[in-house]
């Protein structure tokens, strides 16, 4: 279990209610189906916004959903030698592989799908079938911003790993985290 | 070999060696991707060698991220987890538990079936191994250990039935393999239904040979009176929920609703389903959609990382040297096929379905394809490959989850010996299925018709 940090304190309950919030999506997502469905089958009509509404809700609510699942370390491992370790060697491969591994693919997300909002901004671009939904760089933002929360929760993470590392003593230990729920 | 396809090569050791450091896989894949498109910049502009990889088109990868997010067919995938998740905390296979109990108790290795009757309608709606392995053996296993059931074959019963759930249609493997063959989903569905039907078949047989065979270690509970009462008891447990999968499936089947609409009711009938039986306890609802946040959120993670891992291979030349190698094994298309199956199997020992399905199907299916076989038939089978890996010892995944829930007297041996007998049968299912193709590929076609 890995010691909290003056950062990880400040980060780590704002994206755990984040992703109590996302859930609700799901909920969000269930009734535009139903409510697109009643419409169609039971009165002939198809809106072409609810459909779309669908996979706007769907986009937002996993690309929200993965920094709750790092969070929660929910994210698949394969944890054959992993189990074996000592919390030790776990926390120098988080180490490695957050700094090798999952920084430089956020930073390519990052980095690249900040110019791909932008231009649609500039364009105002908007759904191309007709009666679509508006705003098109809005839902397209949802994708710099699921990773930039998923950096935020790396960098959370970062700083307790570095904690347990090189910083371990008496006072940064703190006995049930509440984040370290196992899958 | 060219440098690019050594890179190539390269890579794709470099993701199974890691693999077993324990990180997340989908941020070693897109890593990985990340890597090796800078080492490959590094060997063109400082040592000369030329490979055509630069950022921008490493960046592709944010196009490829829109086109998942803009993929309205995915939508299906939360809600079928969704309903799946609803269906498991709202006490539907309890009763279906009581109930069939009752009724099949009386057979000897009746509660051995009960446990793959529920496994055949429940677990169909989840598709994750771990939950319906969990599920199966909270529910089924004490009741086989206290009706004194050899505990090998309560165990193998419940790890074998527990991985038939990622096959049977509507499961969230099937969605997510024929988004990535381009596929419809109907006919994947369709083609899975004779595979799955047969494999439930062949276990309960078994069951039943083993009951009669050697009666002691698979009793009969004392005969308790069925009288209408029971019956109509076991009736009202089965129908609802049975009802509402076959409404899912036969809408998508009969063409009448889309995957997404169809997992989108079938997610409402279920949170109703929990209401009418006043499962929906405080608390219930938020722990469900929480849960769906985090199985929506580890599936798609992988996806985007393989997304971009894919991309990088392809750009070095991977999926090419993948393809060269295997056409120039020394068999014929249907001896490549089987080295392919064989494959399939020994890396499901240590990667997921997730994983599988995401990286190595697109990259062996169009070998597959165009060597002439038909794309659901070959699917199906690397799917029924996939199950039988994650039955089978030494590092089966069932196993694992199995051991994890499994009181003390099931040890790690006792289960080993217990999917021995099953894992034959998968070997049985998966020749029936080779040479008999019509199985899976009949039902499909009669879609068209």
């Amino acid at each position: 279990m890995l010691p909290h940090t003056w950062l990880s304190r400040r980060i780590d309950p704002l994206l755990l209610r984040l992703g109590q919030l996302t859930g609700w999506l799901w909920l969000l997502l269930l009734l535009t189906i139903v409510g697109n469905v009643t419409l169609r089958y039971a009165f002939g009509e198809g809106y072409i916004q609810f459909e779309e509404l669908q996979w706007h809700l769907y986009a937002t609510g996993f690309l929200l959903a993965l920094s709750y699942a790092y969070q929660t370390d929910a994210h698949i491992r394969v944890d054959i030698l992993h189990e074996r370790w000592s919390p030790r060697t776990r926390a120098w491969i988080e180490l490695y592989g957050t700094l090798l591994m999952l920084l430089p693919f956020l930073t390519l997300v990052l980095v690249y799908s900040i110019p791909f909002v932008h231009s649609s901004f500039m364009h105002g671009e908007v759904s191309q079938a007709p009666g679509g939904l508006p705003l098109r760089w809005l839902i397209k933002a949802m994708l710099p911003l699921g990773f930039a929360l998923l950096l935020l929760a790396a960098l959370s993470r970062l700083s307790r790993v570095w904690s347990l590392l090189f910083l371990r003593r008496a006072d940064t230990v703190e006995a049930g985290s509440g984040s370290d729920h196992e899958r | 070999m060219s440098g690019s396809e050594l890179l190539a090569v390269l890579m794709l050791l470099s993701f199974i060696g890691l693999v077993f450091s324990g990180f997340p896989i989908a941020w070693l894949l897109g890593g990985l991707a990340v890597l090796f498109t800078a080492l490959a910049i590094v060997l063109d502009v400082d040592f000369q060698v030329p490979i055509g990889l630069d950022w921008n088109y490493a960046s592709i990868t944010v196009d490829r991220i829109w086109n998942v997010m803009e993929n309205w067919v995915m939508v299906a995938l939360p809600m079928f987890i969704f309903m799946g998740l609803l269906l498991d905390r709202s006490g539907i296979a309890r009763d279906l538990m009581t109930g069939f109990a009752r009724i099949l108790g009386g057979v000897r290795g009746g509660l051995a079936i009960t446990v793959t009757v529920i496994g055949l309608l429940l677990a169909a709606t989840t598709g994750i191994i771990g939950a319906s392995v969990v599920l199966l053996a909270l529910l089924g296993l004490p009741v086989m250990l206290r009706q004194g059931y050899d505990p090998a074959l309560a165990a193998g019963t419940v790890c074998a039935v527990g991985t038939l759930g990622i096959l049977i249609p509507p499961s969230i493997m099937l969605v997510l393999m024929a988004d990535r063959m381009a596929m419809s989903v109907g006919d994947l569905f369709l083609g899975a239904v004779f595979p799955g039907a047969l494999l439930g078949a062949l276990y309960i047989l078994y069951l039943l040979g083993y009951g009669l065979l050697r009666p002691e270690s698979a009793p009969a509970t004392p005969r308790e009176r069925v009288d209408w009462r029971v019956i109509l008891e076991l009736f009202a447990a089965i129908l609802p929920p049975a009802l509402l999968i076959l409404a899912v499936l036969g809408s998508i089947f009969m063409g009448l609703a889309t995957p997404t609409e169809a997992a989108g009711v079938g997610a409402a009938g279920a949170l109703l389903l929990a209401w009418l039986k006043r499962q929906l306890k405080p608390g219930v609802l938020p722990e469900v959609l929480r849960e769906t946040t985090q199985t929506t959120a580890f599936i798609f993670a992988v996806l985007l990382g393989a997304t971009a891992f894919a991309l990088v291979l392809r750009g070095l030349g991977g999926d090419a040297l993948i393809e060269r190698a295997l056409l120039s094994l020394p068999f014929g298309p249907t001896g490549i096929l089987i080295c392919i199956l064989l494959a399939t199997f020994l890396l499901g020992f240590f990667l997921d379905w997730i994983e599988l399905t995401l990286i190595i199907l697109p990259l062996v299916a169009p070998v597959v394809v165009g060597l002439g076989f038909d794309p659901v038939w070959f699917t199906i089978l690397f799917a029924v490959c996939l199950q039988t890996s994650f039955l089978t010892p030494p590092v089966g995944f069932a196993i694992f989850y199995l051991k994890g829930v499994a009181p003390p007297g099931v040890d790690v041996m006792t289960i080993y010996r217990g999917v021995l007998p099953f894992i034959a049968l998968q070997l049985l299912a998966l020749i029936i299925l080779f040479y008999w193709q019509g199985l899976v590929t009949w039902l499909p076609a009669q879609a068209y018709g």
